[in-house]
């Protein structure tokens, strides 16, 4: 069993998009596959068509056993399951505050349901408190969405300088590029020197395109309602590079 | 979770207008039907289906599952059909099946078409809450021919199991019920006349204890001539070797009835019919004996040093060739003029009734009486023989006593309906063990001897011949080693059978009430 995050300090930059893709891509390998949707805005719930109401909210979830297990839904997918959202998650952070070894809890919650899943994909708020915490503890590997911007590339230095210096391995980080424009100078430019400076750069670039936003119209993922299309592939030329680069490989350190 | 339920649907219930009515309820989207072809399978003594198992291939895989049951045990990838176990794949399948099917052919029974409508039911935001599959099976490539079962199968989506509820009280009010025991395996093979379990090897004769012994005996011989007639008419076909092993056994059991139920037919017949038979079996030793090498070839190359396994290759290809011809010879012998007019002779005596005769002075007894009689004498010869081999063991004697228990063997299942069926079974597992011992003895003579008769059989000129007579050195070799630690489990074996506990049972079964005052 793997769990992943699906993980950004930075708002904005396709993280929801990619765990319902990749999540999607994962059931149809025939992996038993759970995605959790931890942002209390609750976007992956709506791509799909569920209502975003966990049993007994928030303090349910973190509780966890049998009032977690009873609030996932199965999508309309084979293999794939849902933990959907809710409005109560917005205080996950002040909850986890107030509990002891508040920053393994949300692994604790997880474990049980190692057994019934091959996957377990986290799909995460925008954080790097005490809930980002309990994520980098909670998962194998926590992927990075990266928008060829100066402004992401500066977010993403802090995040693993964050890393650094509260001891989370930063060898379970793996990065990708998201809403790229090729057009753009900058963004070549950007995509050449991240690739350079940093490991764990998965060569894997996600277009800016309409076709991804319409996923919020379909309520589905891309490979549903328009399987040929770029997004399409390129979400799938990702899931190849994250099993071949992450998954098969040994921890980079 | 909740469960699949699988409904079924009356007849006459259709498609379309079942799931028009369900819309006028429901947000519903059909999905493209999916229709798949399989072939049930068994071999032809319902090997599986005796065990409750249902084998069917369908596409390029094999799938096994209980009956009455949905769920798949095991499957497995083939790349053609495989009719001897040695031709599947290496697979959990394999390792399941070949203990119950061991030696005998699967045969393709009944070629059936499924066809499976998925339907998903939506709630307002357009999302499945529940799926149902409208399932039915025909016979393949007879589409006019009507379903002979149609399923409403309901699978619960996770997280939604009102839905599945308020759809399941649905179907129940509306007179669908759920279908639990039942099977298209038996529909299916309707079609084509099959009957589950209809051929065993085994005997299965219902007597009276009143009944005249004659009238009793002929019954038991009318079962064995069906068995010699359901299995001759495959013989040809040489699908596998177990039904030349049926009929000979038929054979045998035939030649062994008219011989151990004494006195009960005019001598002169059953003189006559016991030569002819023997004649008959005698026909079919040498295709036997070769086929019973054939199947152990595996067993004696693992007998040898590795070294030498490829050399007794020569050996098996010489035997393949005499067993084609051998063949030959048997389906000569069953197409022959001699043949058709024994059997036909033998089915106009066991339907003519009987007449008097001072020969069958048993005649009239009642079976019980005579099947007592018979089984403890012989039960006692066996008892004499084995005793005088624990003081001097011959290997001609322990030959003698192979003989005497498989009379006593046949003797007891021809009526053991006629004894408490616990009991005689024990006393016939007892001697089987008995017979085991023996019957291993008496193999591996043969063997050995049929070994060192064979080499001078072998074409000179073969390149392999002199590595292959070593290997067949070697083997005889570990034959004889084998031989003796058989003969020398003899001893225990026999005294095991002889105890005390099971004289008293022989006993208690078998000497009737009015003797033992006597006594």
């Amino acid at each position: 069993m793997t769990t992943l995050a699906i993980y950004s300090n930075k708002g904005g930059v396709g993280k929801t998009a990619a765990a319902v893709n990749l999540s999607y891509l994962a059931a149809q390998t025939g992996a038993k596959t759970l995605i959790c949707d931890l942002d209390p805005q609750s976007s992956a719930t709506y791509y799909f068509r569920v209502k975003p109401k966990l049993k007994s909210g928030a303090s349910g979830f973190i509780k966890g056993g049998k009032q977690f297990y009873r609030s996932i839904k199965g999508t309309d997918y084979a293999n794939l399951d849902l933990l959907p959202a809710d409005f109560s998650l917005r205080n996950l952070e002040v909850s986890f505050d107030n509990l002891k070894r508040s920053k393994k809890r949300l692994r604790k919650i997880l474990k049980p349901f190692k057994a019934e899943y091959d996957f377990i994909f986290l799909d995460c708020p925008v954080t790097i408190s005490i809930l980002a915490e309990n994520i980098l503890n909670a998962v194998d590997y926590a992927l990075v969405p990266l928008i060829p911007t100066t402004l992401s590339v500066r977010t993403y230095g802090q995040l693993l300088s964050f890393c650094h210096k509260n001891n989370y391995d930063a060898g379970k980080i793996y990065t990708f590029f998201s809403m790229v424009d090729r057009r753009k100078n900058m963004h070549r430019e950007i995509i050449a020197t991240v690739s350079k400076s940093y490991t764990g750069v998965l060569q894997s670039f996600i277009p800016y395109l309409a076709l991804i936003e319409k996923m919020g119209i379909y309520r589905a993922p891309v490979a549903e309602f328009s399987p040929e299309s770029v997004a399409s592939r390129s979400y799938q030329n990702l899931w190849d590079k994250v099993q071949k680069n992450v998954l098969s490989q040994s921890k980079r350190h | 979770m909740q469960h699949n339920l699988k409904f079924k649907l009356p007849d006459g219930h259709n498609e379309k207008q079942f799931f028009g009515k369900l819309a006028e309820r429901y947000a519903l989207i059909r999905k493209p039907a999916v229709t798949e072809r399989f072939a049930i399978c068994d071999t032809f003594d319902w090997r599986l289906f005796n065990k409750s198992l249902v084998l069917y291939a369908s596409g390029n895989r094999l799938f096994l599952r209980k009956l009455a049951e949905d769920e798949i045990l095991y499957s497995a990838e083939i790349p053609s059909f495989p009719v001897f176990m040695r031709d599947f794949p290496d697979s959990e399948l394999r390792h399941q099946l070949a203990p119950i099917i061991k030696m005998r052919a699967l045969l393709r029974l009944v070629d059936v078409q499924s066809r499976s409508v998925p339907y998903r039911i939506l709630n307002p935001d357009g999302k499945t809450v529940a799926r149902l599959a409208f399932e039915e099976f025909r016979p393949w490539r007879r589409k006019n021919k009507s379903a002979l079962v149609t399923h409403l199968w309901l699978k619960p989506v996770k997280g939604y199991p009102k839905y599945s509820r308020m759809l399941a009280r649905l179907f129940q009010e509306a007179g669908l019920k759920i279908s639990k025991k039942e099977d298209v395996f038996f529909k299916s093979l309707e079609v084509v006349d099959k009957k589950p379990g209809d051929y065993s090897a085994k005997l299965n004769i219902k007597l009276d204890p009143h009944m005249c012994a004659d009238q009793a005996t002929k019954i038991i011989l009318c079962f064995l001539l069906q068995v010699m007639r359901i299995n001759e008419a495959n013989i040809e076909k040489d699908l596998d070797t177990e039904f030349l092993h049926d009929f000979r056994v038929a054979i045998r059991r035939t030649r062994s009835a008219l011989g151990q139920i004494k006195s009960v037919f005019p001598i002169k017949t059953t003189d006559r019919f016991k030569k002819d038979f023997a004649l008959v079996g005698e026909l079919s030793n040498e295709l036997r004996d070769l086929d019973v090498y054939l199947l152990n070839e595996d067993k004696y190359k693992a007998m040898l040093p590795p070294i030498l396994r490829n050399d007794i290759d020569p050996l098996f290809d010489h035997l393949r060739k005499k067993r084609s011809k051998a063949l030959q010879k048997v389906i000569r012998g069953l197409k022959a003029k001699k043949y058709a007019t024994l059997l036909k002779d033998w089915e106009a005596f066991l339907n003519k009734p009987q007449s008097d005769s001072v020969t069958a002075s048993n005649a009239k007894l009642p079976v019980i009486d005579l099947a007592r009689n018979r089984i403890y004498k012989k039960y006692r010869n066996v008892v004499k023989v084995g005793s005088q081999i624990l003081e001097n063991t011959e290997d001609e004697m322990l030959h003698v006593l192979r003989i005497h228990c498989k009379k006593l063997r046949y003797l007891m299942e021809f009526f053991s309906s006629l004894f408490p069926r616990k009991k005689i079974n024990v006393l016939i597992v007892q001697l089987k063990k008995l017979q085991d011992n023996l019957g291993d003895f008496n193999d591996l003579c043969v063997q050995e001897e049929y070994l060192l008769k064979i080499i001078k059989e072998l074409p000179a000129t073969h390149r392999q011949l002199k590595t292959t007579l070593v290997a067949i050195g070697s083997l005889v070799g570990t034959l004889g080693r084998e031989r003796q630690m058989v003969k020398d489990a003899f001893a225990k074996t026999f005294t095991d059978f002889s105890s005390p506990g099971n004289k008293e049972l022989f006993q208690e079964l078998f000497v009737s009430k009015a003797k033992e005052d006597v006594a």
